[in-house]
Protein backbone atom coordinates (compact mmCIF):
# COMPACT_ATOMS: atom_id res chain seq x y z
CA UNK A 1 0.00 0.00 0.00
CA UNK A 2 1.32 3.27 -0.91
CA UNK A 3 0.54 6.15 1.43
CA UNK A 4 0.83 9.57 1.19
CA UNK A 5 4.34 9.44 3.14
CA UNK A 6 5.35 7.52 0.53
CA UNK A 7 4.41 9.60 -2.49
CA UNK A 8 6.46 12.69 -0.63
CA UNK A 9 8.89 10.61 0.05
CA UNK A 10 9.46 9.41 -3.47
CA UNK A 11 8.88 12.86 -4.46
CA UNK A 12 11.58 14.60 -2.33
CA UNK A 13 13.95 11.43 -3.73
CA UNK A 14 13.59 12.29 -7.34
CA UNK A 15 16.26 13.10 -9.76
CA UNK A 16 17.28 16.91 -9.14
CA UNK A 17 17.19 18.97 -12.10
CA UNK A 18 20.69 21.00 -12.42
CA UNK A 19 20.85 24.50 -11.99
CA UNK A 20 20.95 26.38 -15.33
CA UNK A 21 24.87 28.18 -15.83
CA UNK A 22 24.06 31.72 -15.40
CA UNK A 23 20.47 30.96 -15.29
CA UNK A 24 19.44 34.42 -13.59
CA UNK A 25 21.82 36.29 -15.76
CA UNK A 26 20.23 34.78 -19.01
CA UNK A 27 16.65 35.37 -17.49
CA UNK A 28 17.58 39.64 -17.13
CA UNK A 29 19.35 39.34 -20.68
CA UNK A 30 16.22 37.77 -22.21
CA UNK A 31 13.48 40.43 -19.88
CA UNK A 32 15.94 43.13 -21.84
CA UNK A 33 15.13 41.27 -25.08
CA UNK A 34 11.57 41.22 -24.74
CA UNK A 35 11.44 44.81 -23.98
CA UNK A 36 13.65 45.47 -27.17
CA UNK A 37 11.36 43.80 -29.10
CA UNK A 38 8.46 45.41 -28.01
CA UNK A 39 10.10 48.53 -29.03
CA UNK A 40 10.40 47.43 -32.13
CA UNK A 41 6.78 46.25 -32.71
CA UNK A 42 5.60 49.59 -31.65
CA UNK A 43 8.00 51.28 -34.33
CA UNK A 44 6.44 48.66 -36.79
CA UNK A 45 2.65 49.11 -35.96
CA UNK A 46 2.81 52.73 -36.41
CA UNK A 47 5.26 53.00 -39.49
CA UNK A 48 1.74 50.46 -40.81
CA UNK A 49 -0.29 52.89 -39.38
CA UNK A 50 1.50 56.05 -40.78
CA UNK A 51 1.85 53.78 -44.53
CA UNK A 52 -1.65 52.86 -44.72
CA UNK A 53 -2.90 56.51 -44.30
CA UNK A 54 -0.18 58.03 -46.75
CA UNK A 55 -1.65 55.37 -49.03
CA UNK A 56 -5.25 56.17 -48.47
CA UNK A 57 -4.04 59.68 -49.54
CA UNK A 58 -2.20 58.75 -52.17
CA UNK A 59 -4.59 56.77 -54.25
CA UNK A 60 -7.16 59.66 -53.57
CA UNK A 61 -9.60 57.24 -51.50
CA UNK A 62 -11.19 59.94 -49.91
CA UNK A 63 -12.14 61.36 -53.62
CA UNK A 64 -14.52 57.83 -54.22
CA UNK A 65 -17.02 58.32 -51.29
CA UNK A 66 -18.04 54.28 -51.34
CA UNK A 67 -14.19 52.88 -51.89
CA UNK A 68 -13.48 55.20 -48.59
CA UNK A 69 -16.55 54.53 -46.44
CA UNK A 70 -15.33 50.60 -47.69
CA UNK A 71 -11.46 51.33 -46.92
CA UNK A 72 -12.30 52.77 -43.36
CA UNK A 73 -14.91 50.19 -42.45
CA UNK A 74 -12.29 47.78 -42.97
CA UNK A 75 -8.84 49.18 -41.52
CA UNK A 76 -11.63 50.19 -38.49
CA UNK A 77 -12.70 47.41 -37.91
CA UNK A 78 -8.93 45.73 -38.03
CA UNK A 79 -8.00 48.49 -35.85
CA UNK A 80 -10.36 47.61 -33.48
CA UNK A 81 -9.97 44.32 -33.10
CA UNK A 82 -6.13 44.42 -32.96
CA UNK A 83 -6.82 47.45 -29.95
CA UNK A 84 -8.23 44.91 -28.12
CA UNK A 85 -6.06 42.26 -28.29
CA UNK A 86 -3.57 44.59 -27.22
CA UNK A 87 -5.65 45.56 -23.97
CA UNK A 88 -6.63 41.79 -23.08
CA UNK A 89 -2.91 41.08 -23.57
CA UNK A 90 -1.84 43.91 -21.28
CA UNK A 91 -4.32 43.11 -18.70
CA UNK A 92 -2.90 39.65 -18.55
CA UNK A 93 0.70 40.56 -18.17
CA UNK A 94 -0.38 43.01 -15.72
CA UNK A 95 -2.16 40.79 -13.05
CA UNK A 96 -0.61 40.90 -9.72
CA UNK A 97 1.24 37.47 -9.45
CA UNK A 98 2.25 37.91 -6.52
CA UNK A 99 -1.43 37.72 -4.47
CA UNK A 100 -2.93 34.70 -2.87
CA UNK A 101 -4.23 31.72 -5.40
CA UNK A 102 -7.82 32.67 -4.85
CA UNK A 103 -7.73 35.99 -5.81
CA UNK A 104 -5.12 35.14 -8.55
CA UNK A 105 -8.17 32.54 -9.59
CA UNK A 106 -10.86 35.57 -9.65
CA UNK A 107 -8.61 38.25 -11.71
CA UNK A 108 -8.13 35.02 -14.43
CA UNK A 109 -11.97 34.81 -14.04
CA UNK A 110 -12.58 38.52 -14.25
CA UNK A 111 -10.01 38.34 -17.35
CA UNK A 112 -12.12 35.36 -19.13
CA UNK A 113 -15.78 36.81 -18.61
CA UNK A 114 -14.45 39.86 -20.57
CA UNK A 115 -13.17 37.59 -22.90
CA UNK A 116 -16.31 35.92 -23.74
CA UNK A 117 -17.61 39.47 -23.70
CA UNK A 118 -15.25 40.26 -26.65
CA UNK A 119 -15.92 36.90 -28.09
CA UNK A 120 -19.89 37.34 -28.01
CA UNK A 121 -20.58 40.67 -28.50
CA UNK A 122 -17.37 42.66 -30.22
CA UNK A 123 -16.22 40.23 -32.55
CA UNK A 124 -19.18 39.53 -34.62
CA UNK A 125 -19.78 42.84 -34.66
CA UNK A 126 -16.43 43.84 -36.45
CA UNK A 127 -16.64 41.00 -38.39
CA UNK A 128 -19.76 42.31 -39.73
CA UNK A 129 -17.96 45.76 -40.42
CA UNK A 130 -15.42 44.47 -42.07
CA UNK A 131 -17.64 42.13 -44.20
CA UNK A 132 -19.66 45.20 -45.26
CA UNK A 133 -16.79 47.47 -45.90
CA UNK A 134 -15.57 44.27 -47.87
CA UNK A 135 -19.05 44.23 -50.24
CA UNK A 136 -19.07 48.08 -50.35
CA UNK A 137 -15.41 47.93 -52.21
CA UNK A 138 -16.26 44.85 -54.50
CA UNK A 139 -18.22 47.54 -57.26
CA UNK A 140 -14.76 49.16 -57.16
CA UNK A 141 -12.91 45.95 -57.31
CA UNK A 142 -14.93 44.84 -60.62
CA UNK A 143 -14.32 48.31 -62.36
CA UNK A 144 -10.79 48.40 -61.83
CA UNK A 145 -9.56 44.70 -62.36
CA UNK A 146 -9.58 41.87 -64.72
CA UNK A 147 -11.99 39.04 -64.21
CA UNK A 148 -9.83 36.95 -63.42
CA UNK A 149 -8.16 39.07 -60.77
CA UNK A 150 -11.29 40.36 -59.68
CA UNK A 151 -12.22 36.13 -58.87
CA UNK A 152 -9.50 35.45 -57.52
CA UNK A 153 -9.70 38.42 -54.67
CA UNK A 154 -13.53 37.19 -53.92
CA UNK A 155 -12.72 33.82 -54.00
CA UNK A 156 -9.55 34.13 -51.49
CA UNK A 157 -11.80 36.35 -49.25
CA UNK A 158 -14.30 33.79 -48.83
CA UNK A 159 -11.47 31.14 -47.90
CA UNK A 160 -10.01 33.48 -45.92
CA UNK A 161 -12.51 34.64 -43.95
CA UNK A 162 -13.88 30.44 -43.53
CA UNK A 163 -10.03 29.94 -42.30
CA UNK A 164 -9.97 33.13 -39.97
CA UNK A 165 -13.60 32.22 -38.30
CA UNK A 166 -12.78 28.24 -37.61
CA UNK A 167 -9.00 29.72 -36.07
CA UNK A 168 -11.54 32.00 -33.60
CA UNK A 169 -14.17 30.01 -32.87
CA UNK A 170 -11.24 27.35 -31.86
CA UNK A 171 -9.33 29.93 -29.18
CA UNK A 172 -12.84 30.70 -27.90
CA UNK A 173 -13.58 27.49 -27.36
CA UNK A 174 -10.18 27.13 -25.53
CA UNK A 175 -10.75 30.28 -23.45
CA UNK A 176 -14.56 29.06 -22.67
CA UNK A 177 -12.72 26.05 -21.21
CA UNK A 178 -10.32 27.56 -19.45
CA UNK A 179 -13.32 29.53 -17.49
CA UNK A 180 -14.98 27.03 -17.03
CA UNK A 181 -11.93 24.47 -15.58
CA UNK A 182 -11.25 28.04 -13.06
CA UNK A 183 -15.21 28.10 -12.15
CA UNK A 184 -15.15 24.54 -11.28
CA UNK B 1 25.97 43.86 -10.81
CA UNK B 2 23.41 46.23 -8.80
CA UNK B 3 21.97 45.53 -5.51
CA UNK B 4 18.69 43.92 -6.78
CA UNK B 5 20.36 41.84 -9.31
CA UNK B 6 22.70 39.84 -6.33
CA UNK B 7 19.50 39.34 -4.43
CA UNK B 8 17.74 38.00 -7.34
CA UNK B 9 20.91 35.89 -8.22
CA UNK B 10 20.99 34.40 -4.64
CA UNK B 11 17.04 33.53 -4.56
CA UNK B 12 17.35 31.96 -8.21
CA UNK B 13 20.17 29.91 -6.75
CA UNK B 14 18.33 29.29 -3.76
CA UNK B 15 15.11 28.56 -4.58
CA UNK B 16 15.44 26.85 -8.70
CA UNK B 17 15.11 23.53 -7.26
CA UNK B 18 11.88 23.69 -5.23
CA UNK B 19 10.24 26.25 -7.96
CA UNK B 20 11.15 23.30 -11.00
CA UNK B 21 10.09 20.64 -9.32
CA UNK B 22 6.21 22.12 -8.35
CA UNK B 23 6.35 23.51 -12.34
CA UNK B 24 6.68 19.59 -13.28
CA UNK B 25 4.27 18.96 -11.19
CA UNK B 26 1.93 20.67 -13.18
CA UNK B 27 2.97 19.65 -17.00
CA UNK B 28 3.83 15.98 -15.99
CA UNK B 29 6.43 15.88 -15.30
CA UNK B 30 8.13 17.17 -18.47
CA UNK B 31 11.27 19.20 -18.09
CA UNK B 32 11.51 21.01 -21.08
CA UNK B 33 8.28 22.45 -20.25
CA UNK B 34 8.76 22.69 -16.46
CA UNK B 35 12.00 24.71 -17.63
CA UNK B 36 10.10 27.62 -19.40
CA UNK B 37 7.75 27.60 -16.89
CA UNK B 38 10.66 28.12 -13.96
CA UNK B 39 11.73 30.73 -16.33
CA UNK B 40 7.98 32.02 -16.78
CA UNK B 41 8.55 32.36 -12.68
CA UNK B 42 11.61 33.85 -12.36
CA UNK B 43 10.88 36.79 -14.62
CA UNK B 44 7.97 37.42 -12.83
CA UNK B 45 9.83 37.19 -9.34
CA UNK B 46 12.56 39.65 -11.27
CA UNK B 47 9.54 41.92 -12.27
CA UNK B 48 8.01 41.91 -8.62
CA UNK B 49 11.10 41.98 -6.43
CA UNK B 50 11.38 45.64 -6.65
CA UNK B 51 7.91 46.04 -4.63
CA UNK B 52 8.48 42.88 -2.47
CA UNK B 53 7.91 44.43 1.31
CA UNK B 54 8.41 41.25 3.53
CA UNK B 55 4.81 41.33 4.38
CA UNK B 56 5.53 37.59 3.98
CA UNK B 57 8.66 35.38 3.95
CA UNK B 58 10.32 35.21 0.69
CA UNK B 59 9.69 31.81 0.51
CA UNK B 60 5.89 32.14 0.85
CA UNK B 61 6.31 34.90 -1.94
CA UNK B 62 7.93 33.11 -4.46
CA UNK B 63 5.50 30.27 -4.19
CA UNK B 64 2.41 32.42 -4.85
CA UNK B 65 3.93 33.92 -7.54
CA UNK B 66 4.91 30.12 -8.69
CA UNK B 67 1.36 28.50 -8.72
CA UNK B 68 -0.15 31.46 -10.19
CA UNK B 69 2.36 31.80 -13.21
CA UNK B 70 1.91 28.33 -13.59
CA UNK B 71 -2.11 28.63 -13.63
CA UNK B 72 -1.45 31.75 -15.83
CA UNK B 73 0.88 30.12 -18.64
CA UNK B 74 -1.30 26.44 -18.36
CA UNK B 75 -3.83 28.48 -20.89
CA UNK B 76 -1.16 27.86 -23.32
CA UNK B 77 -1.03 25.68 -26.39
CA UNK B 78 2.34 23.90 -25.83
CA UNK B 79 1.60 22.97 -21.83
CA UNK B 80 -2.00 21.60 -22.74
CA UNK B 81 0.15 19.59 -24.60
CA UNK B 82 2.39 18.51 -22.11
CA UNK B 83 -0.75 17.69 -19.76
CA UNK B 84 -1.55 15.54 -22.43
CA UNK B 85 1.87 13.57 -22.78
CA UNK B 86 1.85 10.97 -20.13
CA UNK B 87 -0.34 8.56 -20.61
CA UNK B 88 1.69 6.93 -23.69
CA UNK B 89 4.34 7.23 -21.68
CA UNK B 90 2.91 4.56 -19.30
CA UNK B 91 1.49 2.18 -21.61
CA UNK B 92 5.36 2.01 -22.66
CA UNK B 93 6.47 1.10 -19.29
CA UNK B 94 3.46 -1.65 -18.13
CA UNK B 95 6.66 -4.13 -17.37
CA UNK B 96 8.26 -1.91 -14.81
CA UNK B 97 4.95 -1.52 -12.57
CA UNK B 98 7.48 -1.10 -9.55
CA UNK B 99 10.70 1.08 -10.78
CA UNK B 100 10.81 4.44 -9.33
CA UNK B 101 10.18 6.23 -12.56
CA UNK B 102 7.18 4.34 -12.93
CA UNK B 103 5.85 5.30 -9.60
CA UNK B 104 6.89 9.05 -10.34
CA UNK B 105 5.17 8.94 -13.45
CA UNK B 106 1.98 7.67 -12.00
CA UNK B 107 1.65 9.93 -9.47
CA UNK B 108 2.34 12.64 -12.28
CA UNK B 109 -0.26 11.55 -13.74
CA UNK B 110 -2.57 11.34 -11.18
CA UNK B 111 -1.47 15.06 -10.02
CA UNK B 112 -2.94 16.14 -13.45
CA UNK B 113 -6.19 14.47 -12.88
CA UNK B 114 -6.60 16.78 -10.29
CA UNK B 115 -8.31 21.14 -10.65
CA UNK B 116 -5.34 22.83 -11.33
CA UNK B 117 -5.97 24.40 -7.81
CA UNK B 118 -6.24 21.21 -6.21
CA UNK B 119 -2.72 20.29 -8.08
CA UNK B 120 -1.00 23.63 -6.62
CA UNK B 121 -2.01 22.43 -2.88
CA UNK B 122 -1.27 18.77 -3.18
CA UNK B 123 2.15 20.18 -4.73
CA UNK B 124 2.99 22.35 -1.93
CA UNK B 125 2.25 19.54 0.44
CA UNK B 126 4.69 16.99 -1.43
CA UNK B 127 7.49 19.81 -0.88
CA UNK B 128 6.51 19.33 2.75
CA UNK B 129 5.22 22.91 3.43
CA UNK B 130 3.68 23.58 7.01
CA UNK B 131 -0.66 23.69 6.64
CA UNK B 132 -0.28 27.30 7.87
CA UNK B 133 2.03 28.68 5.10
CA UNK B 134 -0.71 26.82 2.14
CA UNK B 135 -3.50 28.75 3.88
CA UNK B 136 -0.90 31.63 3.42
CA UNK B 137 -0.29 31.00 -0.34
CA UNK B 138 -3.74 29.77 -1.31
CA UNK B 139 -5.67 32.57 0.63
CA UNK B 140 -7.65 30.74 2.60
CA UNK B 141 -8.10 29.91 6.21
CA UNK B 142 -5.90 27.34 8.14
CA UNK B 143 -9.11 25.28 9.01
CA UNK B 144 -10.58 25.53 5.42
CA UNK B 145 -6.58 24.30 4.44
CA UNK B 146 -6.25 21.08 6.45
CA UNK B 147 -10.00 19.90 5.24
CA UNK B 148 -8.68 20.62 1.48
CA UNK B 149 -5.64 19.14 1.94
CA UNK B 150 -6.82 15.52 3.42
CA UNK B 151 -8.99 15.35 0.77
CA UNK B 152 -6.92 16.37 -1.67
CA UNK B 153 -4.14 13.72 -0.36
CA UNK B 154 -6.67 10.92 0.01
CA UNK B 155 -7.33 11.50 -3.48
CA UNK B 156 -4.05 11.35 -4.50
CA UNK B 157 -3.27 8.30 -3.00
CA UNK B 158 -6.43 6.34 -4.08
CA UNK B 159 -5.12 7.63 -7.91
CA UNK B 160 -1.90 5.94 -7.33
CA UNK B 161 -3.40 2.66 -5.59
CA UNK B 162 -6.38 1.89 -8.08
CA UNK B 163 -5.72 4.32 -11.01
CA UNK B 164 -9.33 5.86 -9.20
CA UNK B 165 -9.54 9.40 -8.64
Amino acid sequence: MTGFKDLKSQWGNQNKVEIPEDGAKKILEKIALVRKKQQISNVVLGLTAVVLIAFFFYVSAYKFQTVMIGLLMMIGALVLRIGIEILSLRRLKNMNVTTTLEKFKQQMIGYYEKRKKVHFIATPIIILIYCFGFVLLLPAFKESLSVGFYNYIVVSSIVLFVVLSLFIAREVKRELLGLRELQR
Amino acid sequence: MSELQSRFEAIYQNNYQKIIRVCMGYVNGDEALAKDLTQEVFIKVWKNLASFREEASISTWIYRITVNTCLLQLRKKKYVKGEEAIDKLLVSEENTHFSKEYQLKKMYQCINKLPKESRGIVLLALEGLPQKDIAEIIGVSHEAIRVRIHRIKNSLTKCVQNDRI
